[in-house]
């Protein structure tokens, strides 16, 4: 069983490592407002981690969102918010796997320079860890420790060093007001921004090997919110102050922690540090793109296992023991989201705003499931309950929650209006998503939308 | 020395049986409990409680063998399937939430690259387990 180091390990591995993209992300679209719009999802972020405490300590099981919306509305909510989270685990494969050849591209140009051959290295990337993920490798805790670790030593130190050798408030705040976006662009660069926080979903699928997970998930979920706020406002000033929006939009887009290294003005730091970052940043990524792999065929089985997809996505290989139709089935759809980066320029932004459609969504439920738990249940035990509740008819609602819906709802809305791409590939996957549930639950004679007692499967075995 | 609560983590080989028959006849003399459990190592792609049925049924096998061949030795043993990431870390652990005085495993003699190896889980138990360990080898 893993206590809060590990949970907090496995979730910051996961969005520490979004930093080294997702800075780039939001600065094609909010230039010069990239740290602002980083600070507002970074509010959000916590809104969000806060809910996913209060669920995850309620209902400690793998699903994340989906748990809770199963149990907060019905199966069909939890079905829809595990396919927006699917959604959002493929697409973090296919970006954490984009943005490993920029940063080897120190090594070799055309990596970063070619399209084609940084989309044909992503694709072997995805390719190669789905086959190590179909025939089972050993991975211990250790790992997934000791990227963190790494993870966290390499942030601080840049952090530090472009604070003591880059940091200007002037040039910043000039930076900041010459290059400020429109709006809509700051709207569309904050919900960008919620790809920066994607590991609250791993802490809470991990909630089932966790030494008392009512607790441990809670505080673990806490320490990632602090370690993530401070590393990524630092990062993002001394991002800034080493170049110029335009500079971190084109050039450093999908390798900006480069960019600093590169920007650092003594000779012989910046002759360590870029190869440093270079391999640093391709295994933290190579890992980041692993976990969302895991994670992906984990959830698909849990959904599974609640009748909730086809039994397809359970199924598990006879000699290697793993979920190897998932594992496939998803690389492939991660693989397809590769494709058009052979020939669009900006399918990095695309990539973005899809990632944006699907977690958005799933963290929508999994505060609107929050409040309706609330509402329905008052009474259930919650060995961690959200503070700073309005009483309405008697019931105490969550106001995170309550504002992290309305904030979260309207910025889903906006990416759907604005995004044209986003809209149609990501309301796609959830229209051909709802068709599968239907047509599979009508097979199965089984209710839309709630789950009869006694059909679930039983377990009997310990787990340790 | 006494051993009253014994701990015997089995994979299905023949040294689990001499592990078994060594087990009882220490535990006798205390009458003392012996737990016999076998841990199905869950890959990191499935969730922990992933009902894999070809593992189960392989493990009940092997363990209500035990319980057969401990009934024949007229002792009881109780037995357990676990699920874990690692084998290892799940014997040390559930030896340390069952306060057992002794963890008795059977080991295979194997080799790897020509040389005999013990392979990594009684190298983990032995290094960090709260109790004595006797290894029996087959």
């Amino acid at each position: 069983m893993l206590g809060i180091p590990a949970v907090f390990s496995a979730g910051y591995g996961n969005v520490g490592s979004s930093i080294y993209y997702a800075l780039g992300i939001v600065a094609l679209v909010a230039m010069g407002a990239t740290p602002v719009a980083l600070g507002i999802a970074g509010v959000l972020f916590i809104f969000t981690a806060l809910t996913y405490a209060e669920g995850t300590a309620a209902f400690p099981e793998a699903g994340g969102s989906a748990s809770f919306a199963r149990h907060g509305f019905n199966d069909l909510a939890g079905f829809i918010a595990g396919w927006a989270l699917m959604l959002s685990y493929i697409v973090t494969i296919s970006i954490s796997a984009f943005t490993i050849p920029p940063y080897l591209g120190f090594f070799w140009e055309p990596f970063k320079d070619s399209a084609t051959i940084g989309t044909l290295a992503s694709i072997g990337i995805v390719l190669f860890l789905m086959t190590l993920n179909v025939i089972g490798i050993k991975e211990t805790s250790f790992v997934n420790i000791s990227a963190a670790v790494l993870d966290l030593a390499t942030q601080v130190s840049l952090v530090v060093i472009g604070f003591v050798l880059l940091f200007n408030p002037t040039v910043l705040i000039h930076r900041i007001v010459d290059n400020w976006p429109a709006p809509e662009n700051l709207i569309i660069g904050i919900a960008l921004a919620a790809i920066a926080y994607t590991g609250i979903e791993t802490m809470s699928q991990m909630a089932e090997e966790t030494k008392q997970p009512q607790k441990s998930v809670p505080r673990a979920l806490v320490m990632m919110i602090v370690a993530v706020l401070v590393i990524f406002a630092g990062i993002s000033l001394v991002s800034l102050s080493a170049m110029t929006p335009q500079e971190l939009a084109t050039d450093w887009s999908r390798d900006p922690v480069a960019g600093i290294a590169a920007s650092l003005p003594l000779v012989l730091l910046r002759d360590v540090l870029k190869p440093l970052i270079a391999i640093l940043a391709g295994t933290i990524l190579l890992i980041a793109t692993n976990a969302g792999l895991i994670g992906i065929s984990r959830l698909a089985f849990s959904l599974g296992n609640h009748r909730l997809v086809p039994p397809a996505l359970s199924r598990i290989h006879p000699r290697f023991k793993t979920p190897y139709i998932s594992v496939i089935l998803f690389s492939v759809v991660a693989i397809i989201i590769l494709i058009p980066s052979f020939f669009e320029a900006d399918v990095f932004k695309n990539m973005g705003a899809l990632y944006a459609v699907g977690s958005l969504l799933s963290f929508m439920f999994a505060h609107a499931s929050i409040i309706s738990l609330r509402i329905r249940r008052p009474e259930l035990q919650r060995p961690f309950k959200l503070r700073g509740n309005i009483k309405i008819k008697g019931r105490e609602l969550p106001i995170s929650a309550l504002l992290g819906f309305c904030a979260l709802t309207v910025i889903w809305v906006i990416i759907l209006i604005t995004q044209p791409y986003s809209r149609w590939v990501g309301l796609g996957w959830m229209v051909v998503g709802i068709i599968i549930y239907y047509f599979y639950r009508k097979r199965e004679n089984l209710p839309l939308t709630h789950m009869p007692k006694g059909r679930e499967n039983q377990k009997n075995s310990t787990i340790l | 020395m006494e051993f009253q609560k014994i701990l015997i983590p089995v994979v299905g080989s023949e040294a689990d049986v001499e592990a078994l028959k060594l087990a009882i006849r220490l535990a006798k003399k205390e009458k003392g409990k012996i737990w016999s459990v076998y841990v199905i190592a869950i890959k990191r792609a499935l969730p922990l409680n992933a009902e894999i049925r070809p593992e189960i049924d392989k493990a009940e096998n092997i363990l209500d063998h035990l319980e057969i061949l401990a009934e024949e030795e007229d002792y009881e043993v109780e037995t357990d399937v676990l699920q874990a990431r690692e084998v290892g870390p799940a014997i040390v652990d559930e030896a340390v939430e069952r306060e057992v005085d002794l963890i008795l495993m059977g080991v295979k003699y194997k080799r790897r690259f020509g040389q005999f190896s013990l392979g990594s889980v009684a190298p983990y138990v032995l290094k960090n387990s709260p109790c004595p360990v006797i290894l029996y080898q087959h």
